[in-house]
């Protein structure tokens, strides 16, 4: 297991353990939208950024 | 109602055109046909991956989840991207791994890593028999789609039938280039009547999204949030895992294809980096799904109500290419599963001799594969749709042997992981057909799963011990 492999996890477990998290899982709104999509479609967003930060620290690793 | 059905069948024949030009001969052979020689770059790749994330459930399906299980519907977004990191780190190994061994198939790639020619054959036969029910829910939606828009019964299976002529003949043609060709246009059409609905079903019924979500949270908060139901957390949890466990570990065989057909690994990695910004997309329908909660009656066919709403909101000829759209999310779709099933059964079931024959046989099997789904689809509906219950916890089964295969070193014989399989299929099996109530909202295929790790784990110590006696044992 490497440092890399550890990135994605924050945003997996993020989606996974939404339901549970009370301040996500309620009928208030972010921004006009439901918790629950804000939530899910931020950590998208954010689980692309982790991957790409392990593919450059990948890339530093593995000479080319 | 002449405009939409006008450029229903224009589509479709528009769809059934490009397949066709995404190849200028024939292939010459049957790995040229199912992986495209190989060669595929990165825009291809991307629009091959991202086929398999927007089929007739995107446009039919999701916005009908919103619509009867609120936010539940949720589950949906994060499972791919969650599969995805999986695939992040997999993709070389792979890809490495197909270009050495010359694998097309799951069941080439199970028969060589277990050097069982037998597990190949298990494999492929549950892949074709999971997965044909998910080709008929493609064509069946097809012809749902027309008959919703034209209210006419005759026209829904006169487009099924139109549907699947143009399917088999662009995908004997061109295989999966033809695929990649309708790929294209099938993302591009979905993205644009997506953007328009999105904004013009909520101004239209509620003035805007914003307001539209601050009118549900005041007339039906329940339909924001996960509660108890049969859409409860668990529901939602084991749902989003088991999904997310059949893509990470590729057990749905119409993905292989797509994967090895990349020209190098690096292609699949970047877009595994960026494809969960892609499935954000997905976010669209469910959106339309609740402005269906504040419009529609509760007894409202589910699975229409998108088509339902834009029929409101929209001109006729708008509602026409949002037709047409809904019909590419199920003929690229069906074509890829058709080359997911026929290659199984030419390389890993049939297992005929002789490049030629094997060829000849997986386009027979198209041909075969098509027309059955289609004649269940228009005349025993119900009977693949019971299988389709199965699709995905049945082929999630040949996890824990896709992954154990994508280590460096097997650490398990074959016999281990067919008990697991056949317990982990009986499992699911049962508890879909007979006990679906047994476990209340958990899902049978992570059931099925447990159970199958269980039988692999005390097959696997069987198994070295029976190893380590038989070594012990002097030779007389």
């Amino acid at each position: 297991m490497r440092p890399y492999h550890l990135f994605p996890i924050v945003p997996v477990l993020a989606m996974v353990l939404m339901p549970f998290l009370p301040f996500v899982n309620t009928d208030a709104l972010w921004l006009g939208l439901p918790r629950m999509m804000v939530w899910g479609g931020g950590w998208c967003v954010l689980l692309s950024a982790s991957l790409l930060l392990a593919e450059r620290m990948m890339g530093r690793e593995v000479p080319k | 109602m002449t405009i939409t059905l006008v450029f229903t069948f224009a589509g479709i024949v528009l769809i059934g055109l490009l397949g066709v030009l995404g190849r200028r001969r024939p292939a010459a052979d049957l790995s040229e046909w199912v992986v495209g020689g190989r060669r595929f770059g990165s825009v291809t790749m991307w629009f091959l991956q991202a086929g398999e994330v927007f089929t007739t459930f995107t446009f039919l399906g999701l916005a009908g989840l919103v619509f009867s299980g609120g936010v539940a519907a949720m589950y949906a977004l994060p499972y791919v991207p969650i599969a995805y990191v999986l695939l992040f780190f997999l993709a070389r190994r792979l890809w490495t791994l197909g270009r050495e061994h010359g694998y097309l198939t799951q069941g080439d790639f199970l028969a060589g890593r277990y050097d069982s020619k037998l597990l190949g054959t298990v494999s492929a036969v549950i892949g074709v028999v999971f997965v044909l029910p998910y080709l008929q829910l493609q064509i069946t939606g097809l012809g749902l789609i027309v008959r919703l828009v034209t209210g006419n019964a005759a026209s829904g299976t006169l487009s099924m039938v139109i549907g699947c002529l143009l399917v088999v003949a662009f995908v004997l043609w061109a295989g999966l280039r033809g695929v990649a060709a309708t790929s294209y246009f099938k993302d591009a059409i979905m993205l644009v009547v997506l953007a328009v609905l999105i904004i013009a079903v909520p101004v239209h019924f509620a003035g805007g999204i914003s307001s539209m979500f601050h009118r549900i949270a005041l007339l039906h908060p329940g339909a924001l949030t996960i509660h108890s139901g049969p859409n409860d957390r668990t529901w939602f949890v084991t749902n989003m895992l088991i999904s997310a466990i059949g893509v990470a570990f590729m057990t749905l065989p119409h993905t292989w294809p797509a994967l090895m057909s990349a020209r190098d690994p690096k292609a699949l990695r970047r877009n595994y980096t960026f494809l969960p910004l892609y499935t954000l997309c997905l976010l669209f329908p469910m959106i339309v799904g609740f402005a269906a909660i504040l419009v529609l009656p509760k007894s409202s066919s589910s699975n229409g109500i998108l088509l339902s709403l834009s029929q409101h909101a929209l001109p006729s000829w708008v509602t026409g290419v949002v037709v047409v759209a809904a019909i590419a999310t199920a003929m690229v779709p069906s074509a890829g599963i058709l080359i997911g099933i026929s290659s199984l059964v030419a390389r890993n079931i049939a297992r005929v001799r002789g490049e030629r024959r094997q060829f000849w046989l997986n386009h027979g099997t198209v041909v075969v594969a098509c027309g059955l789904a289609l004649l269940l689809g228009i005349f025993r509906p119900a009977l693949l749709a019971n299988l389709l219950l199965l699709t995905f916890s049945g082929t999630a089964q040949l996890a824990p042997a896709n992954g154990l295969a994508f280590l460096r070193t097997v650490l398990v014989g074959k016999v281990p992981v067919l008990l697991g399989i056949v317990v982990g299929e009986a499992v699911v099996i049962w508890l879909t057909f007979w006990a679906p109530t047994l476990f209340g909202t958990f899902s049978v295929g992570m059931v099925g799963l447990g159970a199958n790790l269980v039988v692999l784990a005390v097959a696997a110590v069987a198994e070295r011990v029976l190893v380590a006696r038989t070594a012990e044992i002097p030779a007389v």
